[in-house]
């Protein structure tokens, strides 16, 4: 089977609108999260801390001289995203709307960036708005797809906070099995009515800026954004910057709740290990692990107790959540390039605002800014439903 | 009202939020344990019912642990009413 | 290339093999909406929470699931989800100012609540995804799926496509210009010459393996298009025969996803301009209505035409004189702009 690289990466998110921008935020240890959302009406704007990308959905739109009705947030900044990764890996426009070119998206809000409008649209039969084809999550691969013009094969993946990561995996899985050559792979989404009150209702987000694994912890802070990789084979790699190879993934479920993760953490427990075994490495190989780290209550404690069952002893970790927020969707993607960039810079960066350790774990994540050599790195993302994946990048 | 009166209106309220299909109001007893064994209740439904307190009765929970003592049986719950209902 | 084992469904219809067109239910208010059975294998304390979508998935899978936990994953196509929880959601926080809201339509509410119930009802810990990609969410579950087999030769896989229609998608939709104006009965549906399909849902499920013992249908292979233009989707159509059907093979039975839309008719005649005389050609949307993910249902309906090879008389557009059903094409289009192909085969 082929071997799989990352040829090219776009991110845009709280901390900057390109992979140099975040990189250097990420160096720096700048947080994006504050309490000042302008995005739309909400009663939480500045009450409740969020992690929004600085460009207006009007500058967004002007940026990338966007014509077509109906086209949300979400998809400008997953646009935003993928032409970075395009340009990065250096894909013609031919080459992207080649056969063999896949797209692998993810997103958990879809359109539904636009709350109101949707509400209007469901509850009323009046006059439709410009977005009635938008809401759902196919909405924004299917805007790169016309973008671009796409002939390859389109998808679009939802399993909650693990999409992303979901997604990088099958775009993988398409060009082993012979699917597709190459596959341009990611997520977005964007902040939304929607999710900040069904977080909110659910209890778990934060009043304050998020502290992922300290043991205060009082919860998550809601982000957006958007990521793409480009996925090549090792014969259409040859010769072009590559930053990763994708050694290792694996999706398993936690079975145990709709909303929350089972005391003993078998699905974060499943997935690091299902990874670890396609990537053929020990536990002992992985150097660093971008953690889920949501700074929820249950996910830190549960993840830090399923590294712990698979690592005995683990390895540096980090969330980046207190930096980005949690981009849901998205989320798989943004923290892909990261860990990717840990990988290509052999650096780590501080998990934020950490103070004391989990009790019961004792688990001490990464806190400051530090070189280090680095081979492989495991990067989590786990979701509602159970969904938890796993992936590993390692040095090219 | 009365507590009997009101234990069966909760009852009544409880099944219908929480769209307990096959159960009956009046065959939730008292002292039966709301989680776990009893009516089986889960994380989910104990936040909902923190949700019913709020919206029937003007009750305010806002630290979900504080709803643990509270929501433990038909019992504690009425109790809890009795003494903190605003409406 | 897979073969299905089990297969299961829950539809509008209840007789759909039938020859007696009057025993199919037709529309109603201008809806298609499915029978649901009486959910024995779902636990009422679970049951009780669940949105018609998530209902109608776990109640069309379970079943089939005969021994859940050796199931090597989970692989569901569906573009809404629990869209009724969604907007049931969205109206509490508008009836209560994003105040005090109740959290369970919004945990229901994400598309992957169903593989999600399944895999926790069943227990399976293992692969489980959700793909989401509106008109071609099943053909990608099913190209996941044969993927998975790819890399797990020996694993079998729960597969299913599911879409509801609530009020409130309805709604989207019918502002869209998605369903007919006019109210019309299924007798009349490919007659009509208007714009617009009628709205359907189901669920459709099946265990997929590499085992062909005890097995009716085989998947041999499945190609998917974006495009509006008709001569691209029959070029694509031709080619992806060339690929994958035998010099001396043909095509028995040609199941179009035909849906009474006069803007989307091109597509399907151009499909079936490729075929000839030795294919009879079958209808199969007034049987489930249009949803995005109808293409389970119609891979559920061909398992049945191949199992009892017989075909209905109201889904028979055009007969053949062949009386054996070997090979199938089912060709289906989502607002003619998400083409789907796929190559069933008869393997008994």
């Amino acid at each position: 089977m082929n071997r799989v690289f990352v040829t090219g990466m776009g991110i845009i998110s709280a901390i900057g609108n390109s992979v140099a921008e975040n990189h250097l935020a990420l160096k720096e240890g700048k947080s994006g999260i504050s309490k000042n959302l302008y995005l739309f009406p909400t009663k939480y704007a500045s009450i409740l801390p969020f992690a929004q990308v600085g460009i207006s959905t009007n500058e967004l739109s002007s940026k990338l001289k966007i014509f077509e009705k109906g086209v949300t947030r979400t998809s400008m900044l997953a646009l935003h995203a993928f032409n970075e990764a395009v340009e990065d890996a250096g894909l013609s426009a031919s080459i992207i709307s080649a056969y063999g070119t896949a797209l692998i998206g993810a997103s958990t809000v879809g359109g539904m960036c636009l709350t109101d409008e949707l509400y209007e649209d469901a509850n009323k039969c009046e006059q439709g708005s410009d977005y009635t084809q938008s809401y759902d999550c196919a909405s924004v691969c299917l805007f790169l797809q016309q973008r671009y013009k796409m002939n390859g094969i389109i998808n679009t993946i939802n399993t909650a906070c693990s999409s992303a990561a979901n997604a990088i995996m099958y775009g993988a899985m398409l060009i082993k099995n012979g699917f597709a050559d190459r596959a341009i792979v990611g997520g977005a989404d964007s902040l939304a009515k929607f999710t900040i009150n069904g977080f909110n209702a659910l209890h778990i987000l934060s009043p304050e800026t998020c502290t992922p694994f300290d043991e205060n912890r009082k919860g998550l802070n809601l982000g957006e954004g958007a990521a793409f990789l480009v996925l090549e084979k090792e014969k259409d790699a040859a010769g072009k910057k590559i930053y990763a190879e994708l050694t290792g993934y694996c999706n398993a479920n936690d079975a145990y709740h709709p909303s929350s993760l089972s005391e003993q953490g078998d699905g974060p427990f499943f997935s690091m290990q299902g990874a670890l075994q396609l990537a053929g490495l020990a536990a002992a190989d992985i150097n660093f692990i971008n953690a889920h780290g949501t700074g929820t209550e249950n996910n830190d404690e549960v993840e830090s107790r399923a590294m712990i069952r698979l690592f005995n002893n683990p390895p540096a970790f980090a969330s980046s959540k207190a930096n980005v927020g949690h981009t849901l969707g998205a989320a798989g993607a943004v923290e892909a390039v990261f860990s990717i960039l840990s990988l290509y810079y052999q650096e780590l960066y501080a998990n934020l605002y950490y103070n004391n350790a989990i009790p019961s774990t004792g688990l001490v994540p990464v806190q400051v800014y530090k070189k280090m050599p680095v081979q492989h790195v495991m990067s989590n993302s786990f979701g509602f439903g159970g969904n938890c994946s796993s992936l590993i990048f390692s040095k090219a | 009202m009365e507590t009997a009166e009101l234990k069966l209106q909760l009852k009544k309220q409880i099944v219908e939020f929480l769209n307990l299909i096959q159960v009956k109001p009046e065959d939730i007893k008292d002292d039966e344990p709301l989680f776990g064994e009893g009516l089986g209740l889960d994380s989910i439904d104990s936040i909902e019912l923190i949700v019913l307190l709020g919206r029937e009765y003007g009750i305010n929970i806002q630290d979900p642990k504080e709803g643990r003592k509270i929501l433990v049986d038909i019992n504690t719950m009425v109790a809890y009413i009795e003494q903190h209902r605003t409406k | 290339m897979m073969y299905i084992q089990h297969f299961n469904c829950i539809s509008p219809q209840q007789n759909v093999l039938s020859n007696d067109m009057d025993l199919l239910n037709d529309a109603s208010e201008k809806k298609m909406q499915a029978k649901e059975p009486v959910y024995e294998s779902i636990p009422p304390g679970v049951l009780r929470r669940m949105g018609k979508a998530i209902r109608m998935g776990v109640g069309t899978a379970l079943p089939i699931c005969k021994a859940p936990a050796l199931l090597n994953g989970i692989i569901i196509g569906t573009a809404n989800g629990g869209m009724e929880d969604c907007i049931k959601f969205l109206n509490q926080m508008v009836q209560y100012e994003e105040g005090l809201l109740a959290p369970g339509n919004f945990v229901q509410s994400t598309n992957n609540a169903i593989a999600g119930q399944l895999g926790l009802l069943t227990e399976n810990k293992k692969y489980n995804i959700t793909h989401v990609s509106r008109g071609l969410a099943f053909e990608n579950a099913l190209m996941d799926a044969m993927m998975q087999l790819n890399e797990n030769p020996t694993g079998s896989y729960l597969l299913g496509g599911v879409d509801e229609l609530s009020t409130y998608n309805y709604n989207i939709e019918k502002l869209a210009g998605t369903y007919k104006e006019e109210a019309v009965s299924i007798k009349n549906l490919y007659t009509t010459d208007s714009p617009g399909c009628i709205a359907g849902e189901g669920a459709a499920m099946f265990v997929v393996s590499n085992d062909a013992a005890g097995a009716i249908v085989k998947a041999e292979a499945i190609g998917t298009l974006h495009s509006n233009d008709e001569k691209e989707v029959k070029g694509k159509l031709k080619k992806f025969l060339d690929e994958n059907l035998c010099d001396d093979d043909k095509i028995d039975l040609f199941l179009s996803g035909e849906n009474g839309d006069n803007r989307s008719l091109k597509y399907y005649t151009a499909c079936e301009s490729l075929l000839n005389s030795n294919t009879t050609v079958g209808r199969f949307k007034h049987l489930c209505g249009e949803y995005p993910t109808a293409s389970a249902f119609a891979l559920w309906l061909c398992c049945e035409l191949l199992q009892t090879q017989k075909i209905p008389h109201h889904i028979i557009k055009k007969k053949s004189t062949e009386k054996e059903i070997n090979n199938v094409l089912l060709y289906n289009n989502y607002k003619g702009y998400q083409h789907g192909f796929m190559l069933i085969k008869n393997c008994r």
